[in-house]
């Protein structure tokens, strides 16, 4: 790819996927580990966490921007999530670079009630119409926002846009019922997602399962199963395709006659091909699930795996020696995709100047961290999750099933200006509720107050020439080219 | 001007230029096959029934179709067909678009008026056909296609000067290749705001575009770029939806009708324009479908299938080899020309490029274009 970063990594004789604060990590560290470790018996829990924290302060060398604890947190809640608003980001950064970590790793164990609470109540069972449509990616959108876990919202869009499924074939009802699921088992062993996501409504109907029958196999899902979700091209056969699909035929839609609003899927023993099949080399009387599991447990579909999620998170065109270990980790961990997660952000390469601005931020990036800048009510998030549409991006909506291209291309001289039109009249529409914040404040929590001097001098020139004007101001900043990535 | 219509999914070639009288097609495609109202083209071959404008063009000597297109070892992924198609190459990869390549020559022979409106694509992202060493627009209106100045108490405070400044700067503190990307894109960007706001031309549609059809909207903002004379050179525009597995034929005669009507009323615009000889229609898709229906009223993946090419600078009729539905590779058609024979024509017929250098091989020249 033409993303491929080219700066430099920073110079450091560890590897560069070294975790920062496991117990290894701290005892290769020297002298000051060591000190540490030995401390550190005496202590638990957070106060543990900020020891280890600050060893690693002492022991990495930080580049650039990154040296500021501030913006390793404010990089950290981009990346984990969508920005944060002041006081997020201050929260965060009371608990350290490394307790933020763990807080935002461990959302399983934290409460979403309170905004489980404020979000509008969705019931898209009914139509297939543009209201209902908008009404669920509103709600999408708005819980980007608000949610108190944003990890779990960033890892639901990762997989909207690996395991793909769209309004273009499925209903809203099935694509709601899909994002709940894919949410639910986001960070868990990606065998039993894919099992799950096989068996999916908005899936069946996206990609043709529920007409995959015996004696009439179709060869759309296990195409793509291979192709996009696990090994890539050039790992299976034609023969594998084919064979594949007969093991995926016996589900079927609840209620034939509601195809697009069913939410529920079945099995029909008579609707299964239970004949042999020969697939990768082997013979038996396979299903789907048993595809699975002769899939996920390739070294190439871990690879693949990790290459995404890292990228996903991190930078682009990951070095191979972070893949090995990521792959190697999704091995040793019952192909757990949270165990490999976790890995990538207790890396120095997540920390690295290489990563540092190096992902320009997807459409639902942009849009959720500028209405936490200017806030929103319901309406406005449903107007915004509609505005994605010219910048490329349509929630519930991939452009294919390869899902969205990422980096440089969702750059171009037409989402650019929609881009910055969005700022402004997002900023405009909530003009007479912003609170007054000072320059600096506002470049602090937006761009790290990491700009090139000339956008600095602009900013301010700006602000004397129009003092009071916080809607212009706020857009000034959201406008800039520091704010496009992430 | 060269329109590039694409068909996304994989148009099934089968059901569109249609083989009426071979019984292999009968059996083939039980529920499929168009039995009724194929617009015969001669005793063989026929058009869908809802491609009645593209045969008025066929009666007029406007619509040239080659059969069989493809190219050898077929991939049957949609992704790595397209980037083959995208880049004329066998191997296709992330290179410049083969539209993009010409773009690039235009550049280099001093033939370019050199702004950002002389490869426009409809839509929110710029096509891999186009990629290139110069800009191309992506244009989804052009009277939204500018920057908002800020209303601050009712007054309009302009902000391109302040941005371009920020964006400037930013080309050389920012990452590569992002800061040297967002400042090209916005000087870009502004550049051809500024051509779209210059233009006193008052567009008037003068076709009959039908409503609640993505393709004609397309269609008729090209044409209203075109008309506006902001010297567009190349245009892509993309029709979606035909992959279909599943319960194909609603679908796909939908397709086709609405391709056909947006064409129609694309064609009949440019004509009251008095622009009808100026533009060069093609259409393409990354593969046809597999020769024998599937269990679910649909297609799988398939290679070989036709594309058209329209409007008056072509000489009509058909071109290349009907492939056979007897000898069969794995259940799919053989190709019997390759696609950037195809390419090669029209870049070294109509714009007058070097075809060898462009698509880095030489490739048959087929006689689709006038003199």
């Amino acid at each position: 790819m033409d993303d491929a970063a080219s700066r430099t990594s920073p110079a450091t004789t560890r590897p560069i996927w070294k975790r920062p604060v496991s117990r290894r990590a701290v005892l290769v560290t020297g002298a000051a580990g060591a000190t540490a470790t030995a401390l550190a018996v005496l202590w638990k829990g957070d106060e543990l966490l900020q020891i280890l924290d600050r060893v690693r302060d002492l022991t990495h060398q930080y580049q650039g921007a990154l040296n500021d604890e501030r913006v390793r947190v404010a990089h950290l809640l981009r990346r984990t999530g969508f920005g944060a608003t002041p006081g997020e980001l201050d929260r965060y950064l009371a608990m350290g670079t490394a307790g933020a970590t763990q807080a935002l790793l461990d959302y399983p164990k934290t409460s979403n009630a309170q905004v489980e609470a404020v979000l509008p109540a969705v019931d898209p069972s009914g139509g297939r119409g543009a209201a209902t449509v908008a009404a669920i990616q509103g709600w999408w959108l708005q819980r980007m926002v608000e949610t108190a876990l944003p990890l779990e919202e960033k890892m639901t869009l990762f997989w909207h846009g690996l395991l793909t499924s769209g309004l273009d074939k499925a209903g809203p009802a099935q694509m709601f019922t899909q994002n709940q699921l894919l949410r639910k088992m986001a960070m868990g062993n990606f065998d039993d997602l894919l099992k799950a996501i096989s068996k999916d409504p908005a899936m069946m109907i996206y990609l043709d399962t529920e007409t995959n029958r015996k004696g009439k196999p179709n060869e759309n899902y296990a195409r793509e199963l291979m192709e996009l979700f696990t090994t890539g091209i050039g790992h299976y056969s034609e023969d594998d395709v084919r064979e594949s699909a007969r093991a995926f035929t016996g589900w079927t839609l609840q209620g034939a006659q509601q195809r697009r609003l069913t939410t529920d899927s079945v099995f029909v023993a008579r609707l299964h091909d239970a004949g042999p099949k020969t697939f990768m080399g082997r013979t038996g009387n396979f299903t789907g699930d048993d595809i699975v599991d002769m899939l996920v447990p390739l070294r190439v579909t871990a690879e693949r795996l990790s290459t995404r999620l890292f990228s996903f998170f991190a930078y682009p065109n990951p070095e191979p020696e972070i893949i090995h270990h990521l792959a190697d980790t999704f091995q040793k961990n019952r192909h757990n995709v949270g165990a490999v997660v976790r890995e990538i952000f207790g890396m120095d390469a997540f920390y690295s100047q290489k990563a540092y601005r190096s992902l320009v931020k997807s459409p639902a990036e942009l849009v959720a961290q500028t209405l936490k800048a200017t806030g929103a009510d319901a309406k406005g998030y449903v107007a915004a999750a509609t505005a994605m549409a010219p910048m490329g991006q349509v929630l519930f909506y991939p452009p294919n099933v390869a899902g969205w291209p990422a980096g440089s291309s969702w750059i171009n001289s037409s989402t650019l200006l929609t881009r910055i039109n969005l700022a402004n009249s997002a900023t405009q529409r909530m003009r007479a509720s912003l609170p007054t914040q000072s320059l600096d404040n506002l470049t602090r929590t937006l761009v790290d107050g990491n700009v090139s001097p000339s956008t600095k001098d602009g900013l301010q020139s700006y602000a004397t020439a129009h003092p009071g004007d916080q809607a212009g101001l706020l857009f000034m900043v959201l406008a800039t080219p520091e704010f496009q990535l992430n | 001007m060269l329109v590039l219509v694409q068909l996304a999914g994989g148009n099934d070639g089968l059901n569109t230029l249609i083989p009426f009288q071979d019984g292999a097609y009968h059996d083939a495609r039980p529920t499929l096959r168009q039995d009724k109202g194929v617009l015969t083209l001669n005793s063989q071959l026929g058009l869908h029934p809802n491609l009645k404008g593209l045969k008025a063009s066929w009666d007029a000597g406007q619509l040239a179709i080659v059969q069989g297109v493809g190219y050898p070892n077929p991939n049957l992924s949609h992704f790595a067909s397209m980037s083959v198609w995208e880049t004329a190459s066998v191997r296709g990869g992330i290179g410049d678009g083969w539209l993009g390549r010409y773009l690039n020559y235009l550049d280099q022979v001093g033939e370019s008026p050199n702004h950002a409106l002389e490869g426009v694509s409809a839509g929110s992202l710029v096509p891999p056909e186009l990629r290139s060493k110069t800009p191309v627009t992506a244009l989804q209106s052009l009277r939204t296609f500018r920057l908002q100045p800020v209303n601050e108490h009712g007054s309009q405070v302009d902000v391109e000067n302040p941005l371009m400044k920020f964006y400037s700067a930013f080309k050389s503190t920012g990452p590569a290749p992002f800061g040297a990307l967002l400042d090209t894109t916005l000087q870009e960007a502004l550049q051809a705001s500024h051509a779209l706001q210059a233009t006193d031309a008052t567009y008037e549609a003068k076709g009959t575009y039908p409503t609640n059809s993505p393709i004609a909207s397309a269609l008729k903002l090209v044409a209203e770029t075109i008309v506006s004379g902001l010297g567009v050179r190349v245009a892509h525009v993309t029709l979606g939806g035909f992959d279909n597995h599943a319960r194909e034929k609603p679908v796909h005669d939908k397709l086709l009708l609405d391709l056909d009507q947006a064409l129609t009323a694309f064609m009949q615009d440019l004509q009251g324009h008095g622009l009808g000889d100026k533009v060069l229609v093609m259409t393409w898709s990354e593969f046809g479908r597999r020769v024998r229906e599937n269990g679910s009223a649909g297609t799988d993946h398939g290679t070989a299938a036709p594309m058209f090419l329209l409007g008056s600078p072509v000489l009509g009729g058909l071109y290349g080899e009907q492939p056979s539905l007897a000898n069969l590779d794995n259940g799919n058609l053989k190709f019997s020309t390759d696609f950037r024979s195809v390419y090669a024509s029209v870049l070294q017929g109509y714009l007058k490029a070097p075809a060898s250098d462009l698509l880095g091989g030489n490739f048959e020249i087929l006689p689709l274009l006038k003199a």
